[in-house]
């Protein structure tokens, strides 16, 4: 399983290189990339980021991968004007979602690498053929998705010859289907106070939300209602619906031979970036070793216990 | 253009429903789980008291893409033995594998995107409805889907639906507004059924006991107005104000058939 590391900053390269990335992606201002605007200012400064890469042995992808990417007829051309100067400049993939931009990127000369973003996100394997037979060659899984229910999806890519791809979940646990969440769009409410960035999606207010009422009970659940009440009252005061991704998911996608490990939070200041890149470097690292040294089963527990102790808080 | 009402029913289903309504919706929009074939027979009962019906998909994983092979392996007999009529049915989709599925089995039936699935080629805001781009448009018009279901989110929002809105002259479409409900967001791990997953947990599945069904909640956020409301595992927001001025203003949104929800 190799590293890649989001950046956004060409100073950033070097040291997650240093720290253990063996991929790096970025977004540029003024191509339709997913969420948050930290991003490269313009393709010449990607050009730079891609020799910078390149120099040191790491590929470059771009991420395009806006859901709703608004075109008229003449930005459609402007824009695959655009995605082959990208290439031109040392793009070795496309992380894209829309399927007017998975088809823009068909069009192109010579035809990119095209990876699958999360944000179009794929829970089984039909969806799988389905974008594979649109010329896709990776595919980034939801993190919502556990490796049980993945692998149907991983066989089909493995016999395909198509990579895949999973967030490290210590650093990214979106608790809603990533991409199809509008939690984030004030226009649709009233804000009361100001909404902190982000805050909206995970309802993380312990202690402070009053007890949720019931409507519209059916008469058979009536006396068993207590318990549903109280687990969602405490689940929306620590932070929205429980994460799939943990320890055992990421070993079990380890040993299932996915083959990056994704780090995403572009927002993160160089050095936290940095810091993040080789704790997950150390990580899998520490798997391989366990894997070489132990039987399955006592390798995974092994990873387990490790990272029971780990403390995000350091960040 | 006469504007087309229907009524989404729970799980539960309803004996019968109002003559306003010529449609009725069934089937699960949001959870794999709530997939079940016993639903083909509400959709032929239905279509016996005269009603036109619409069967709602979820998103899936490969078990509810299992699910939904053996519902439109049973659709395909109802069809095949006239006990369902084509041209009274369609289909919902929030899915690209589900949309394989259908392909795959071959049914003489429209289908449409879904309100999880549609922001594939419209935007919607509070106060604009955007049409993306050609090529989206007609990446889905090939896979024969030209009815887009949205919620309502407001009164007359803005559109682009002209030449000089979106370059070009935007054709083969139509929406099904479902009210009053507008779907914020959607988790797997399902809010109310879910047990808790611990570290060494390896989740196999949403693993549950149909507590969607018991009812929704309303829920009060510290920061926001309005109150959301959740159903499973489905942040809902509701919108109780006339959200159109006459059947004229629907037809400029191209709006052509209202779905009623009587709950989250």
């Amino acid at each position: 399983m190799k590293i890649l590391s989001c950046f956004s900053d060409i100073e950033e390269i070097k040291p997650l290189a240093a720290a253990g990335a063996d991929e790096l992606y970025c977004a540029v201002t003024g191509l339709p990339s997913f969420g948050e605007p930290a991003a490269l200012p313009d393709l010449r400064a990607f050009g730079k980021a891609a020799r910078a890469a390149h120099r040191l042995g790491l590929k470059i992808s771009l991420a395009v991968n806006s859901v709703v990417p608004k075109l008229t007829p003449a930005e459609e051309g402007g824009l695959l004007k655009n995605l082959a100067a990208a290439s031109a400049a040392g793009a070795d993939a496309f992380i894209a979602a829309s399927p007017a931009v998975i088809e823009l990127l068909s069009l192109a000369e010579p035809k990119p690498a095209v990876h699958l973003s999360s944000v179009q996100p794929c829970f089984n394997s039909l969806t799988a053929e389905f974008f594979i037979g649109l010329g896709v060659s990776r595919i980034i899984l939801p993190n919502q998705l556990s490796p049980y229910e993945a692998r149907g999806i991983l066989k089909l890519c493995h016999a395909r010859g198509v990579e895949t791809e999973i967030f490290d979940y210590r650093f990214f646990g979106c608790a809603y289907v990533n991409g199809r969440c509008s939690l984030h769009r004030p226009g649709y409410y009233t804000a009361a106070a100001a909404v902190q960035k982000g805050s909206m999606c995970r309802l993380n207010l312990p202690g402070s939300l009053p007890v949720p009422r019931t409507v519209g009970v059916a008469p058979e659940w009536k006396y068993r209602l207590g318990g549903i009440t109280g687990r969602l009252a405490e689940r929306l005061g620590r932070g929205g619906a429980p994460r799939m991704g943990n320890a055992a998911s990421l070993y079990d996608y380890f040993a299932a031979g996915v083959g990056y490990l994704k780090y995403g939070t572009r927002r993160d200041p160089p050095d936290v970036k940095a810091r993040k890149v080789a704790d997950m470097r150390a990580t899998l690292d520490h798997a391989r070793e366990l894997a070489a040294a132990y039987p399955a089963r006592e390798a995974r527990e092994r990873f387990i216990k490790r990272l029971e102790g780990w403390d995000g808080k350091k960040y | 253009m006469a504007i087309e009402h229907g009524i989404r029913l729970g799980g539960g289903g309803a004996k019968a429903v109002p003559a306003l309504f010529n449609w009725v919706y069934l089937g699960p929009e949001f959870c794999e789980n709530l997939l079940e074939t016993a639903v083909c027979a509400e959709l032929v009962r239905f279509q016996k008291l005269g009603k036109k019906v619409c069967l709602l998909t979820p998103l899936l994983t490969d078990k509810g893409a299992a699910s939904l092979a053996a519902i439109f392996r049973e659709l395909a007999r109802l069809l095949r033995t006239g006990r369902l009529d084509a041209g009274r049915l369609e289909i919902t989709i929030n899915d690209f594998g589900a949309l394989a599925l259908a392909a795959r089995a071959k049914l003489p039936v429209k289908l449409g995107a879904g309100r999880q699935f549609a922001y594939n080629v419209f935007e919607q805001n509070s106060g604009s409805l955007s049409l993306l781009n050609r090529r989206s448009l007609d990446f889905f018009l090939e896979r024969g889907i030209r009815r887009y279901e949205i919620s309502a989110a407001g009164a007359m929002p803005r559109t682009n639906f002209s030449r000089s809105g979106c370059g070009f002259e935007p054709e083969g479409f139509a929406f099904t507004l479902h009210y009053p409900y507008l779907n914020l967001t959607t988790t797997r791990t399902c809010l109310v059924g879910l047990r808790d997953i611990q570290p060494r947990d390896s989740v196999r599945g949403i693993d549950c006991g149909r507590e969607c069904r018991a009812c929704a909640f309303k829920v009060d956020h510290p920061w926001v107005k309005e109150k959301l409301l959740i159903r499973g595992n489905t942040v809902f927001m509701e919108f109780p104000g006339k959200f159109y001025s006459s059947e004229k203003e629907l037809e400029l949104l191209r709006v052509d058939r209202l779905v009623y929800c009587p709950l989250p």
